[in-house]
């Protein structure tokens, strides 16, 4: 700690490559042939993509009482699953937008790569509320537009506004992702040789050429996108939570939701981002790129994302407590102490209390053990939205109808397969588009600012 | 580590003793005023009175957030400012005064004191909300605040003499250890405070709310000297407009982190219709409350954000000033609408007793900033961020 120098700014890269060798070792994954072990990767994920579209098959044909859901849990897996990969989807827009309006240079090496998970992650969400209503032939309804069956939409309800957030925030990702590619993707145009690929890459790149025209435009456009993609970040997952909140179902209906559904996507996001992260720093050799500072810099973040969510937790305790609303109170302890108590422990111990240990500066920047954190971090933020959804529709408010939720063989085989399509989109990204921007990196290594020495 | 590399050319100049003066007359007038309020309507008076302690407490605490939140963060642009924000955290050290005549009045002011005659619900809460544990909790809070504020000023104030890095390393750990003490503190004295005023109602952003409200009051009152402090040299050379552009960009997010979080808390407890929640929206939708709670809209969120929305407006010092002047003024006009309406019942109050407490406030925080002013440099000058601070562009 004794070498930390406040009177000079950390490098956000280490050592001074050349611009040449940033353009070589970030264009490297597209310009050689994929290995043994990527192929062994995909075929896994794929595997594991193919179990969910069997899964998936066989719901759309014998019908949605394949799940677990039953008659008061009707929002089982596929709710608690939209929830966790929405959730996903937030750290990158929250580190390419946000951290950019907060002028954090160390965002630049990990934008990339964070963005591009957003976009799959949001797709894999996308699958689940289509897939849930049970006639996957229905959900263009959700469109509000004139059809012969004079179908129209319920504005008011936080369902349809889910279409709406998710959508527009996909697409303003989308565009925020694009518009970082274009002087890469001139970047890739000129280095290859390859004709096809220079056909692709000049029709995609816009006809960029570098030129500081065209930097003026970009950095406006890059400016005014962050600032639209920052709203568009904490609305997405507030309606989410809305979801949730507005109806009268004990230990939903809280005000503290947006927020706290904001800061646990958040969390999540992060804990995925970092996850991933340290396997491609080391597996293309990024470490100089991605450096252990910024790996220590993100699960500060968790940490900072994690207490937020823990005190969340506590305040809807101690407020069903002080509300004296008998519902209220029960749905707590009944989170806590009733049948499905094992969930809310394994939440509250993995969001609550091992992220802790990041206060801890040596675990900080200790690769395994964080890595270990952040996957526990998933496996509760994946449980949290478990515990609020399932907890409180077993336990109404009629005893009557209270029945255990258990999800079937086939939930588990739709959940595996979302994580194969996240990781197979993940795959091929790595292997088609620059995963580290070539420019914004060559922005902050040392000795690329400009400096103010006139005074 | 040498010492050398990081000094920065600072001559002190003295603040005009005019100003000291103003902060005097101003605390005397809103004394006057104060006393002859309590005389007049003391009940009143108290929630009078608890609105100006939850003002000075958001800029106290605050300001202390801010001081640590730069220590933690490791952020550059806001090091010349950052005395400031020490100097305005003194405030903690008078709020025991502040709180102590609506303390005489707890009987007045909180239903909830009432035991003999609670209903069954405020029985059942009668755990957490006592005299007693009540009493305990508020001490409790000012003691963490001020000896946080202690330490963490005390290192930085040595700083100007030493210069050694080890004291920004040590208050780095003490920022640390204060965040989480500080978002429950400010929660719990946010519900005793307002939230129990009307003890039967509850929500769990309120704490967040009154959050959001303290870091705005704390960035508008940095803004409100910073900025003519500047204008005027009496902080270091070589500041200049990017480095106010983070001041205005944060009142502008934070003004729209409170519109987020006061429209969640609207929103869901208006969906859900629920009438053990409703009725605190009623109360501040009958009489004339009604207008003034559609004016919170345009004066807490409306009036800052356009008149911050734009990317010049964040670094005009003019501009600068006058919203962060505006904020502070909304931040009453919050409390205001938190607070009044319980002793209102339906009826909008306001006159000269209301008018003493903001008087009073500002001459306060005048007379705070002067004395601290006159005794310590007005930026960190041995702080090692100091020089790197002064070449920051955007």
């Amino acid at each position: 700690m004794s070498t930390i120098d406040f009177t000079r700014e950390l490098p956000v890269i280490e050592g001074r490559p050349s611009l040449r060798e940033i353009d070589d070792i970030i264009a490297k994954p597209l310009e050689s042939k994929p290995d043994i072990k990527y192929y062994i990767a995909l075929s896994i994920t794929l595997t594991m993509l193919l179990i969910g579209a069997v899964a998936l098959g066989f719901s759309f044909y014998y019908g949605t009482g394949l799940w677990g859901n039953n008659n008061p849990v009707g929002w089982g897996f596929p709710i608690v699953n939209f929830v966790f990969w929405v959730g996903i989807g937030h750290a990158g827009t929250l580190i390419s937008a946000i951290l950019f309006l907060l002028r954090q240079r160390w965002r630049n090496g990990i934008a990339r790569f964070a963005e591009g998970m957003t976009i799959f992650a949001v797709i894999t969400a996308g699958i689940f509320p289509l897939i849930h209503v049970g006639r996957p032939w229905l959900p263009l309804y959700l469109i509000p537009h004139p059809n012969q069956h004079s179908i129209w939409v319920n504005f008011t309800s936080p369902l349809l506004w889910d279409v709406f957030a998710v959508s527009t925030y996909f697409t303003v990702s989308f565009i925020f992702w694009y518009v970082g590619l274009i002087p890469d993707l001139a970047t890739l145009r000129d280095r290859t040789k390859n004709r096809i690929k220079k056909i692709i890459y000049s029709v995609t790149s816009l006809g960029w050429r570098h030129s500081n025209r065209h930097w003026q435009h970009y950095e406006m456009v890059y400016l005014i996108l962050a600032g639209f993609a920052t709203p568009l970040v904490l609305s997405v997952h507030t309606i989410v939570s809305f979801d949730f909140a507005v109806s009268i179902m004990p230990g939903w209906h809280t005000t503290i939701f947006p927020p706290y559904f904001v800061a646990g996507a958040v969390f999540s996001g992060f804990a995925m981002v970092q996850n991933v992260l340290i396997f491609i720093r080391k597996i293309f050799n990024y470490e100089h790129i991605i450096t252990i500072d910024t790996l220590e810099r993100m699960n500060k973040i968790i940490l900072l994302t994690g207490s937020l969510v823990g005190y969340a937790y506590a305040m809807e305790f101690f407020i069903a407590w002080y509300s004296g609303v008998q519902a209220e109170q029960f749905a707590f302890l009944n989170r806590a102490f009733g049948p499905y108590a094992w969930a809310y422990w394994i939440m509250v111990t993995c969001n609550v209390v091992f992220p802790q240990l990041f206060w801890l500066r040596r675990i900080r920047r200790y690769i395994p053990v964080m890595f270990v954190i952040a996957v526990f971090v998933n496996v509760g933020m994946w449980f949290e939205r478990f515990v609020i959804t399932v907890t409180s529709l077993s336990r109404d408010y009629l005893p009557a109808s209270w029945a255990y939720y258990s999800p079937t063989l086939t939930d588990g085989a739709i959940l595996l397969g979302s994580f194969g399509l996240f990781f197979t989109c993940l795959l091929l990204f790595t292997k088609t588009l620059p995963v580290v921007s070539i420019a914004e990196v060559k922005a902050v290594v040392e000795g690329s600012q400009p400096s103010h020495g006139d005074h | 580590m040498n010492t050398e590399n990081h000094k920065v050319d600072y001559v002190k100049k003295e603040i005009p003793s005019k100003i000291k003066k103003i902060g005097f007359v101003l605390t005397v007038i809103g004394l006057l005023f104060i006393i002859l309020a309590y005389i007049s309507n003391p009940v009143r008076s108290g929630f009078n009175n608890i609105i100006l302690l939850m003002f000075l407490s958001s800029i106290g605490v605050g300001s202390l957030f801010l001081v640590a939140l730069e220590y933690l963060a490791g952020s550059v642009w806001s090091t010349p400012f950052r005395r400031i924000s020490e100097f305005m955290s003194a405030t903690l050290i008078i709020l025991p005064i502040v709180a102590l005549p609506a303390y005489f009045y707890l009987h007045d002011l909180f239903h909830w004191t009432h035991v003999e005659s609670l209903d069954e619900l405020l029985q059942a809460k009668a755990g957490y909300l006592n005299i007693e544990f009540f009493s305990i909790r508020t001490i409790a809070f000012f003691a963490i605040w001020i000896v946080f504020f202690l330490f963490l000023i005390r290192n930085s104030f040595k700083q100007d003499k030493t210069f050694e890095q080890n004291l920004t390393k040590r208050n780095i750990k003490i920022s640390a250890v204060f965040m989480p003490f500080f978002i429950f503190t400010v929660t719990f004295f946010s519900i005793d405070w307002i939230m129990s005023l009307e003890p039967h109602w509850f929500s769990t952003i309120f704490g967040v709310y009154y959050f959001s409200g303290t870091v705005l009051a704390a960035l508008a009152i940095l803004t409100l000297i910073v900025v003519p402090l500047n204008e005027k040299g009496y902080l270091v050379k070589g500041l200049v407009k990017d480095h106010y552009y983070s001041l205005g960009a944060l009142m502008f997010a934070f003004t729209n982190f409170w519109a987020y979080i006061a429209f969640s808390q609207y929103l869901l407890i208006w969906y859900a219709n629920l009438p053990e929640e409703t009725f605190w929206f009623l109360q501040r939708w009958e009489g004339g409350w009604i207008y003034l709670s559609i004016g919170l809209i345009l004066v807490r969120f409306l009036i800052p954000y356009i008149g911050l929305l734009s990317q010049p407006s964040k670094m005009n010092p003019k501009r600068l000033i006058k919203m962060s002047a505006w904020i502070l003024f909304a931040h009453f006009f919050d409390l205001f609408w938190l607070i009044m309406p319980t002793y209102g019942k339906g009826e909008f109050v306001f006159g000269w007793i209301e008018l003493g407490f903001p008087v009073f406030a500002a001459g306060v925080l005048i007379i705070i900033f002067t004395y601290f002013a006159g005794r310590f440099n007005l930026v960190p000058s041995g702080d090692p961020k100091l020089k790197r601070a002064i070449d920051f562009r955007l």
